[in-house]
């Protein structure tokens, strides 16, 4: 299946080629996948963030009113768009590596939003919680060792 | 439908979508080594049934997580890998070598060890 070369040029190419369709940037799937798990996890407390104060300022009114006011709230807007990108970032790394391989490692999710919650705003993670945090991280690096088989030049 | 049930059909809900996005951009197969753009993913089926199943499964999530306490929920969310890892073999013949068992079991403990603290 040979796509309209045109068609490559004028989309937004994943990976990006130029005008001959050689890829110009090879983005190292470990950094996409890391990044879309980074910007899924700030997406979500930057939604949150904005949702809390959308919420304190809607008026009464009908229920599809109020939801149009938390969506375009500015905050809710930016979250959404960070999330967005995490997205795409994340569909690249989904065509570059085996799904059985990237889907644990979104639990360093848990290990961004309680080490952001530490450094970023202070909240308290018990001693318990960095146990947990190690362990998945261990995993992560374990699942490093499991294999070669998809990754590409 | 009850929030367990709300649960579990998230969690394989949301498992079925990354096998789907997983086919969807590798058209011919898993051994495929051509890339497909972002735009012409509009045009694959599996791509829609990614993102139907992913809206569905965070709506579905939503309606669990507001009766069932997270710290339960969320370790829930770790079978999903297993699940993952099951329809990869089955579906997309993805080989799953034995250190990544233990890397998802690895992960899944600790997951639980968070959530428990």
């Amino acid at each position: 299946m040979t796509p309209d070369a045109r068609l490559e040029v004028r989309d937004l190419p994943l990976p990006l080629r130029n005008t001959t369709g050689q890829r110009i940037l090879r983005a190292p799937w470990e950094w996409a996948a890391l990044g879309a798990i980074l910007l899924a996890a700030s997406g979500h407390l930057i939604i949150k963030l904005g949702l809390a104060h959308a919420v304190s300022t809607a008026l009464p009114g009908p229920i599809l009113g109020r939801i149009l006011h938390y969506a375009l709230n500015p905050v809710v807007l930016a979250g959404l768009a960070v999330y967005g990108t995490g997205t795409l970032l994340w569909i690249y790394a989904v065509s570059q590596r085996s799904i059985s391989f990237l889907y644990p490692i979104t639990a360093l999710n848990y290990v961004i939003v309680a080490t952001g919650g530490k450094f970023l705003f202070g909240e308290a993670v018990s001693q318990g919680r960095w146990a947990g945090i190690g362990i998945v991280v261990l995993g992560v690096t374990l699942m490093q060792f499991s294999g070669q088989e998809e990754k590409r030049k | 439908m009850s929030a367990s049930a709300a649960l579990w059909l998230s969690i394989i809900l949301g498992s079925c979508a990354q096998v789907f996005l997983k086919r969807g951009v590798t058209p011919s197969g898993y051994s495929s080594s051509e890339q497909r753009s972002y735009l012409s993913l509009l045009r694959s089926p599996w791509f829609w049934a990614w993102a139907f199943s992913f809206v569905i499964a965070t709506g579905l999530w939503l309606l669990a997580v507001a009766r069932i306490p997270v710290s339960y929920a969320f370790p829930m969310l770790s079978t999903g890998y297993v699940i993952v890892a099951v329809l990869s073999i089955l579906l997309l013949k993805e080989r799953v070598p034995a250190m990544r068992w233990i890397a998802i079991l690895v992960i899944t403990i600790g997951v639980v060890v968070i959530s428990r603290n």
